[in-house]
């Protein structure tokens, strides 16, 4: 949509041939500034948030700064911003056995995975970077590629906490995208398109008379895909209860233990838009996208961006709420639920869905 | 099989149960909260019971006070000093100038320009008190809480803070005095040695 837009504007000038390489760069480039704003003012929120609710959760207050002097604001309200400031004036150390290469790169390619990733999600009708016809697929798809960064990051820092910290991590990713996929795949089954705009529109309208007419409202099998889904991702994404590949108590800090910094910020970055992604992905494919919670009411562009934001908000909270309620999972346990749980209750799923729409018509 | 459901609905529900268990925390946080602000809110400090009276114990280790009004600037408390961490500087004052009387009615002859006591060395060993002839150095609280209420914590945002400069004399004075005699003599210890 975005690109599409900017490269007809470009276009309309005549100064480039249609199509032309260099004309397709530049959109690309300008396309490309909001979403990294987008995952930086992401991730100042989200840690934010974080702090203060795991704070709530424990009985604490989080910070608060009310002390003299610049002490984070107002309830804290600065203290991400301090911490961005802190990343980015700290010493960039490069262990001296680390390949050094690899080290350098895996970061970058940790974060332009969520990077591209959210180039296809859609914030409300027309705000899209592009519109693919294949949009989830692509989404998860590029979403895998970070394990390569993972084991890049592990591998080229010469630890044998990263080491561990960066094989777990990709024995669990590469497990749990098959429940999402899997999980996916029903709800394409209904839908029967993989733009994530067709998958939202599919959405519009009410169902049982007054719920919105959300995949997870539409069978009781979409329904359990919903929690199949959302739980393998926040799974994907290394969250506790999954964060097996960080460990902080037995792996020190998993496969970024060795960096620091910028470097460093550019995982947590990730960390944080890959949590967007995931409850981005759950709020199109399952929770109408930028539908409005009550069918056809407040749908212009500025409401629907809104309603969007706020199911994605809705849903990172609830997996902050897991990180702050569940202990880690052991690794055979992780490899349970994901085997022996998820998978064949995707699969029932799939079967259930096809039975459904086969009846339904 | 029935065993598979039954695992599977027993960790469902229970992960529930501790789902509400952080939620209820969660909305509690203005009732359940437990932190302290600290420099803003302290702890109320409990009723000691020490085992005896206050009167009739006249030793407490707490923080160092000085009363410059009555020092007399005698370097007594200095040289008691186990760790040289009081530093003190004086200037002579011509014959006859008045600089006040302490409340021992001991007529003041130096004028204390400096009067340091770095808190991060002291130990709270009390030997400074003993020797001061006006008594005018002494840890607060205690039996001396009519002299200085208690501060039990003097925390600090940064070191400096606990370089406690106790003389009061402007500098004017300072300079007045200086220009007169020969003020300096070898003042500290560690000087001296
Ligand atoms: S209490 Fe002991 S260590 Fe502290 S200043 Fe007095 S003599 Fe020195
Ligand atoms: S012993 Fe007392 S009077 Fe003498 S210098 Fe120390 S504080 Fe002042």
């Amino acid at each position: 949509m975005v690109v599409d837009n900017l490269m007809q504007w470009f276009e309309s000038w005549t100064l480039w041939e249609a199509g032309s390489p260099l004309l397709f760069l530049i959109v690309v480039v300008i396309a490309g500034v909001p979403i990294f704003l987008l995952m930086a003012v992401n991730a100042l929120v989200a840690v934010y948030a974080e702090l203060k609710i795991s704070a709530f959760m424990q009985d604490r207050v989080g910070p608060m700064g009310q002390g003299p002097g610049l002490h984070a604001g107002k309830w804290g309200l600065l203290q991400t911003v301090a911490d961005a400031l802190k990343l980015l004036l700290k010493e960039d150390i490069i262990p001296t056995l680390a390949d050094r290469k690899l080290f350098i790169i895996a970061p970058f390619i940790i974060f332009v995975t969520p990077f591209i990733a959210l180039a296809a999600l859609p914030f409300n009708q027309n705000l899209l970077i592009a519109d693919l016809n294949i949009g989830v697929f692509y989404i998860l798809a590029v979403g895998s590629i970070s394990v390569i960064g993972i084991i890049m990051a592990g591998w080229s820092s010469n630890n044998k906490w990263s080491l561990y910290g960066a094989m777990r991590s990709a024995a669990q990713i590469v497990s749990y995208e098959i429940p999402v996929a899997l999980s996916i795949v029903s709800v394409i089954m209904l839908t029967g398109t993989l733009s994530m705009q067709g998958i939202i529109s599919y959405q519009d309208g009410t169902t049982l008379g007054i719920l919105p007419n959300w995949i997870l409202f539409n069978n009781p099998f979409s329904f359990i895909a919903f929690f199949i889904f959302f739980i393998s991702g926040v799974a994907e994404v290394n969250r506790t209860p999954f964060d097996i590949p960080e460990a902080e108590s037995e792996l020190v800090a998993g496969f970024h233990t060795e960096y620091s910094g910028m470097r460093w910020a550019f995982f947590f970055l990730s960390e944080y838009a890959n949590m967007l992604i995931i409850s981005g992905i759950a709020a199109v494919a399952f929770l109408g996208g930028w539908h409005s919670p009550i069918p056809g009411f407040l749908e212009s562009p500025g409401w629907s961006l809104f309603w969007f934001i706020s199911k994605i908000g809705m849903l990172i909270f609830i997996m902050m709420w897991f990180r702050w309620t569940f202990p880690r999972l052991r690794v055979d346990q992780l490899m349970n639920i994901c085997w022996k749980v998820l998978l064949p209750l995707a699969l029932l799923n799939i079967f259930g869905v096809g039975i459904w729409t086969l009846l339904t018509g | 099989m029935s065993k598979y459901l039954h695992d599977l609905w027993s960790s469902v529900s229970s992960s529930m149960i501790g789902m509400r268990i952080t939620f209820k925390h969660f909305l509690r946080i203005r009732k359940g909260n437990v932190t302290l602000q600290y420099p803003e809110e302290k702890w109320p400090r409990p009723e000691r019971n020490i085992g005896f009276e206050h009167k009739d114990y006249n030793v407490i280790r707490s923080k160092l006070h000085v009363d410059m009004d009555d020092c007399i600037g005698c370097y007594k408390c200095a040289r008691a000093c186990p760790v040289d961490c009081i530093k003190i500087e004086t200037i002579k004052v011509p014959k006859g100038t008045d600089i006040g009387i302490t409340s021992n009615d001991t007529k003041k002859r130096l004028l204390v320009n400096r009067f340091d006591i770095d808190m991060t060395e002291c130990m709270y060993c009390n030997l400074c008190v003993y020797p001061c002839p006006e008594e005018c150095i002494f840890m607060t609280g205690g039996p001396n809480s009519s002299k200085h209420p208690i501060d039990y914590e003097f925390s600090e945002y940064n070191r400096e803070g606990l370089m406690y400069r106790f003389a009061t004399a402007t500098q004017e004075e300072i300079d007045r005095y200086t220009d007169t005699e020969t003020p300096e003599k070898p003042t500290e210890k560690e000087e001296t040695e």
